[in-house]
């Protein structure tokens, strides 16, 4: 240990060997994944999983990642016997490598001080989305989330009423002859959300055995 | 290296502050909630970038740059590039942070800076660790001492995990899920084992030092050196994440292993401290290193107990996480920086320890040492609270958060006690500077 080049090529070894195990292996093994067809869950059709995002919710991730939405919201549901993120309702399967494959930057987020975001896009719609990022208080009475006001802008009331503008209840409307519409950003982010889904059937995570499997969620 | 301390400790305070910010969202959600630049992410990434970036990676290089002198009994290489470096370095930190504000963060947790700052960064990273070499290089000859192990490398460690995150994350991204298991890995390496090895490298010179003893046993040390790099350097990856079973599995493992450079770090301390226990008490500069190892060694052990499948279950993403990065970040690795630079920054400007305001100085201690305490203790509580509400799937996930939300907002009262012992400790420091300046002119004048 007294020697300036043992010490150096100690480190190199120790270094090198947990970069070949948590950055090369990795890359060996999934660097190839691509998409396959499958059964996507609730659909009897075969398709190509993972779908690649469409151009506006592309915009959206970029949203997304610029407000930092992913300090409160993880996009990771765990396995059943490691958390109870699937009986929350929040996917109907662990997350899988292949979910990620189209992401960009890919978020998994490291708290939950909102809900898991994995499949928001199989429960929400996006009105729904747009009003929660007006005031999430509307939607869900004791949301801690923050409103997002900046991505939507009140102004005045055109030839035509805005078809987009919000539907506010009474104490939260604009004044008479204003609206509140969503700006650009506030559209990519909800087209981004609602693209949020891990649903086809892989081959880590198969059909269930039970009654309730692919065809019959399809016939419902 | 002063500009490099004085940096840091001023980029500490825009740190704390932007962490009070955060923790104040928590009490009216809508809090300043109008300003695109003032939003709970952005701010929330701006304060990491801020400590990391700003306080704890500047302040590792300047351990690392002191202890290499210090224990090579050599002058610092290139002192003028060293200085360059670091104004170039707190630039490109400001430039990140201003980034972030304005909604360029990466999206990477610890890597948020986007790439062109991050690239200043590592070149005066680059600037700086050659200059450290070089002193390196310049050293005495004869035997190297466990400090001048861990200062090389740190500087080592931050050179490899910066560069692979530049590269794989940013420059040419990875394809889906490897992102995500890079940039985990990097960041359980620029914690456990950079920021790690910065600190013990400060408490392994600090604590026989000011004791008057010789350390207990260096082939103690020196496993613990080694099994922190080795194994320290493993895991970071949640467990359940979308990823093959044998790489969490690996992670788990070293994470579990880095049981014994805690064992062996903490054994071979008491054995040098053992029958002086009061001494431990008697200078400002071992008191903080003292508290910080306590704090490195309940964080290590947090670390460990959260990283096995039984806990994780209750503890992953909840507060807990934030809670073990509040001990390790304020309470081990700002308290052991604070407790060198007691003992440096008088030395750098040749006076001795009676230049500090000893009034100033005991209350930047206790403040310092209880603000990380409550932080930590009240993050935790609310972390296992929520994780053992949320793990019954009956309980509403909102309900569950507004009440983890009660013991979150008490740590609210340690970020407003860090922020008070940072601004103690820059009227302390203001102060040591004035007196220095002062000795200066009057030395200049007698001279004619």
């Amino acid at each position: 240990m007294n020697r300036g080049p043992l010490l150096f090529l100690g480190l190199f070894a120790a270094m090198a060997c947990s970069w070949t195990g948590f950055v090369l292996g990795p890359q060996l093994q999934l660097g190839g994944l691509a998409q396959t067809n499958t059964v996507v869950v609730g659909d009897a059709l075969s398709q190509t999983y993972p779908l690649a995002e469409p151009g506006q919710a592309r915009a959206g991730a970029d949203v997304y990642r610029a407000n930092g939405c992913a300090a409160c919201h993880t996009q990771m549901v765990r396995p059943d016997d490691l958390g109870s993120d699937i009986r929350r309702g929040w996917g109907v399967r662990r997350s899988l490598a292949e979910d990620y494959l189209f992401q960009q930057p890919v978020m998994p987020g490291s708290q939950r001080i909102g809900p898991d975001l994995s499949n928001f896009g199989r429960r929400a719609d996006f009105r729904g989305i747009l009003l929660r990022l007006y005031d999430p208080r509307l939607i869900m009475g004791g949301s801690l989330m923050p409103p997002y006001r900046f991505l939507f802008e009140t102004r005045k009331i055109g030839f035509f009423p805005s078809p987009d503008a919000l539907v506010l209840p009474a104490k939260d409307a604009p004044a008479p002859g204003r609206e509140v519409v969503p700006l650009p950003e506030a559209r990519a982010l909800a087209a981004y959300l609602l693209s949020l889904r891990q649903d086809g059937y892989l081959f880590e995570a198969p059909p269930p055995l039970s009654k309730t499997n692919a065809l019959e969620g399809a016939a419902k | 290296m002063l500009i490099l301390f004085a940096g840091a400790a001023t980029w500490l305070l825009a740190a704390s502050l932007l962490g009070l910010l955060d923790s104040l969202k928590f009490h009216a959600p809508a809090f300043l909630a109008g300003q695109a630049w003032l939003s709970y992410g952005r701010v929330d990434a701006a304060r990491h970038a801020a400590f990391l970036y700003g306080f704890g990676a500047p302040s590792a290089l300047g351990l690392a740059l002191w202890l290499t002198c210090r224990l090579g009994r050599a002058t610092l290489a290139g002192p003028g590039i060293v200085v360059i470096g670091a104004i170039l370095w707190n630039l490109a930190a400001a430039l990140g942070v201003a980034a972030i504000l304005c909604g360029g963060g990466t999206g990477f947790d610890y890597f948020e800076m986007p790439l062109s700052c991050a690239w200043i960064l590592f070149a005066a990273f680059l600037l700086m660790g050659v200059c450290a070499l070089l002193t390196f290089h310049r050293r005495e000859p004869g035997f190297l001492y466990p400090s001048q192990w861990f200062a090389i490398g740190s500087l080592f460690w931050f050179a490899w995990i910066f560069s692979t995150a530049c590269m794989v994350l940013l420059f040419a991204p990875e394809r889906g899920v490897l992102q995500a298991s890079t940039a985990w890995w990097c960041e359980r390496n620029f914690d456990t084992v950079f920021l790690g090895f910065a600190g013990l490298g400060s408490a392994f010179y600090f604590i026989p030092k000011l004791l008057g003893r010789s350390l207990h046993s260096h082939y103690q040390a020196a496993l613990g050196f080694w099994t922190l790099a080795v194994f320290g350097s493993w895991g970071g990856i949640p467990n359940g994440a979308p990823l093959p079973s044998w790489i969490i599995s690996l992670g788990v493992a070293g994470t579990v292993l880095t049981a014994v450079p805690v064992l062996a770090v903490a054994t071979n301390f008491y054995q040098t401290a053992r029958g002086d226990m009061n001494g431990l008490d008697a200078d400002p500069t071992l008191r903080f290193t003292c508290a910080g190892l306590m704090f490195w060694i309940i964080a290590s052990a947090q670390q460990i107990a959260g990283a096995l499948p039984g806990v994780s279950v209750i503890t992953d993403f909840t507060w807990f996480g934030a809670a073990q990065k509040e001990l390790f970040h304020y309470g081990f690795f700002a308290m052991t920086v604070f407790g060198a630079l007691y003992f440096i920054v008088p030395r750098l400007l040749g006076l001795d320890d009676s230049a500090w305001c000893p009034k100033l100085l005991k209350g930047h201690f206790f403040l310092a040492l209880f603000g990380a305490l409550i932080s930590g203790l009240s993050l935790w509580a609310a972390g296992v609270g929520q994780g053992i509400l949320l793990a019954n799937p009956g309980n509403s996930f909102t309900d569950v958060l507004r009440r983890a939300m009660l013991p979150a907002r008490v740590s609210l009262l340690g970020d407003l006690f860090v922020v008070a012992g940072t601004i103690l400790f820059l009227l302390n420091f203001a102060g040591v500077l004035a007196r220095a300046c002062r000795r200066g002119c009057a030395a200049r004048k007698e001279r004619p």
